[in-house]
């Protein structure tokens, strides 16, 4: 039995650099919309009200707790949309000699 | 038991190399009339992105985007949360306006607008004082360290981090009052999130147009990716004439231009398969400046050399490789429209210089459409430029009157949380929360009644004057109440009046009483 050959749209692996932009950089970017229009409907200080009432959270603080939210939730969405388009011979290693 | 399964490595075709690192692209500078074009819109926009953080309007800042207050002022206009819809709008009728651009006159914003194009022009310019032309970049960075090549490079790096600085600085500047930031800064008195900004903008600043420059447009830019969409044969784009170029080769002086010359132009079937060809075997010159287009012709395809022409067959190139020398991004405008092509008009002034210089008329590379290149009848007025025009008209119109006919008052009421109806002495009570935002500039006052169908029900609460400072956002408690007996639920409408009688809100809310 012989490998089985690789179909032929299966590029070469990226360069770490370009996986990293290409996985944070659409995130940082639906992230900083996102804190746009969520915080353009809600003042942190109204969601601290009903969440977190004990801790000194200012807006500036809110705003920047949002933000590195809604990235942390682009930015693993875009992670695993880069894991399920890794094509499978990244992961089929053919057995390395003994 | 380990049965090894027989199998080989097949080794890439070539030309399918993979992923190379990308080698620097060392513009070369270029004069004439794009070029000053751009100077002008770099100087124009750049003046206004450090100018007019410091416009002083009416006792304030002209421009402030005040997070902490949620507040945005520009110029005579205050923007409060509630109006987001207007930026909504705003960003939808700038992206139609880019549509609507791109279609009619290609990439515009790009060659001259986007901040991209203008700070690497500046950190480009500052790269020349220190480090010479194309030429001499290319050898400094070939060369080992040394006194010089340290100075240089340092100087460059002073030079780019003094401008980053101001850059990120006036950035701030417009979210916190600049003069006030500017006073702060001897002694230093700035507080984290300004200095955080600061830093930020001025490393993504220094970083963008200083390393990254046409990677950002390559690979980081959304518009770059779609504006072909925009495209059809008839957008304006940067075009090289292929009929009247090909074949392009070196030639002695003397030979006139294809247009005075018995050859005139090609066909264009001709004329693109010498394009083609001379693509798949650059010629020495051509592969030393290594191009980094792009460009897909269809790779099933594989064509012979082009043969060595007699001097009066060559067309106007002269393949000196100017076009491709000063080219941003680093392609080749000879092989088509490309997706790198910013349409920044670097190769125009290159080959025009070059065709003054042949004594050539200009435009071997030109402002033009693909139609009109190949000879096509073309249109300006196509269905898309219409629907985009009449979009953009609406759009722009609903903008201005919306901003224009805001309500000076944002009124709202909420119900308590926490009870729904208290039973006391006088009968029953319901909290409630009226918030006001008084948008002018001015101190109002505002009249609170109540109008309610079921009788009984009245204001508890003994002010019903409001007073509510300019551009205040007041939460006023208020209480109603109903004489024992009412039950269930009532409909009640709070009415907010300005004592001058020019704004009137109504606001629906429910009254609760005890169950039956």
């Amino acid at each position: 039995m012989s490998a089985t050959p690789q179909s032929a749209d299966e590029s070469p692996e990226r360069p770490l650099l370009q996986s990293l932009g290409a996985i944070l950089w659409p995130s940082f970017f639906a992230a900083g919309v996102a804190t746009m229009v969520f915080f353009a409907f809600i003042d942190p200080l109204e969601l601290r009200e009903i969440s977190f009432t004990q801790l000194p959270i200012s807006r500036s603080m809110g705003y920047t707790i949002g933000f590195f939210m809604f990235w942390l939730a682009t930015a693993s969405s875009s992670l695993f949309t880069w894991l399920l388009l890794r094509p499978g011979s990244r992961f089929n290693h053919p057995m390395r000699p003994d | 038991m380990a049965t090894e399964i027989p199998f080989k490595l097949v080794p890439e075709p070539a030309g399918h190399a993979a992923y190379v690192s990308e080698g620097k692209v060392y513009p070369r500078e270029v004069s004439g009339r794009f070029d000053r074009l751009r100077k002008l819109a770099v100087v124009v926009l750049l003046g206004l992105y450090y100018g007019v953080a410091w416009l002083p309007w009416n006792g304030r800042q002209a421009v402030l985007f005040d997070l902490p207050a949620r507040k945005f002022h520009v110029f005579g206009l205050t923007f409060w949360p509630q109006d987001f819809p207007f930026l909504a709008l705003l960003l939808v009728v700038l992206a139609l306006t880019l549509f609507f651009v791109t279609a009619l006159a290609g990439r515009l914003w790009c060659g001259y607008a986007c901040p991209q194009t203008v700070w690497t022009e500046v950190f480009l310019m500052m790269e020349r004082w220190t480090e010479g032309d194309r030429h001499k970049r290319m050898k400094l960075d070939a060369a080992p360290w040394s006194r010089e090549k340290l100075l240089r490079k340092g100087s460059k790096h002073a030079l780019w981090l003094i401008f980053a600085l101001w850059t990120g600085f006036t950035f701030v500047g417009y979210f916190t009052p600049i003069a006030d930031l500017g006073a702060r800064l001897v002694p230093f008195q700035w507080n984290g999130w300004e200095l955080f900004w600061v830093l930020f903008y001025s490393l993504a600043t220094w970083g963008n147009a200083g390393f990254l420059r046409e990677q950002v447009c390559k690979y980081m830019c959304p518009y770059a990716r779609f504006q072909s969409a925009m495209f059809d044969r008839d957008t304006l784009i940067i075009a090289y004439d292929p009929m009247r170029g090909e074949p392009r080769g070196p030639r002695a002086r003397g030979l006139a231009s294809v247009l005075k010359r018995a050859r005139g132009l090609l066909d264009v079937r001709a004329a693109y398969d010498y394009v083609f060809r001379s693509s798949r075997h650059p010629t020495a010159a051509d592969a030393r400046i290594q191009t980094r287009g792009t460009i897909t012709f269809d790779t099933g395809l594989d064509a012979p050399a082009l043969p060595k022409f007699a001097a009066e067959e060559l067309g106007d190139c002269i393949s000196c490789t100017l076009c491709v020398q000063v080219c941003p991004t680093g392609i080749d405008i000879r092989n088509g429209l490309q997706y790198e092509c910013i349409a920044c008009g670097a190769c125009i002034d290159a080959c025009d210089s070059v065709m003054d210089k042949m004594g050539y008329p200009r435009g071997l590379i030109r402002y033009s459409s693909q139609n009109a290149i190949d000879a096509q009848p073309a249109r300006v007025l196509r269905p898309r430029m219409l629907i985009y025009g009449a979009l953009l008209v609406t759009l722009v119109a609903a903008w201005v009157i919306g901003v224009s006919t805001r309500s000076p008052l944002i009124a709202d009421v909420l119900r308590d949380r926490n009870a729904l109806y208290r039973v006391n002495s006088e009968g029953i009570g319901n909290g409630y929360t009226l918030k006001l935002i008084n948008k002018t500039d001015l101190n109002q006052h505002y009249r609170i009644t109540l109008e309610s169908a079921t009788p009984g029900i009245a204001l508890r609460t003994s002010a019903q004057t409001i007073e509510v400072g300019p551009e205040q956002v007041l939460a006023v408690p208020i209480e109603v109440g109903a004489p024992a007996g009412i039950s269930g639920r009532h409909e009640l409408t709070f009415v907010i009046e300005s004592l001058d009688g020019k704004v009137r809100r109504s606001i629906s809310s429910s009254f609760f009483g005890p169950p039956q």
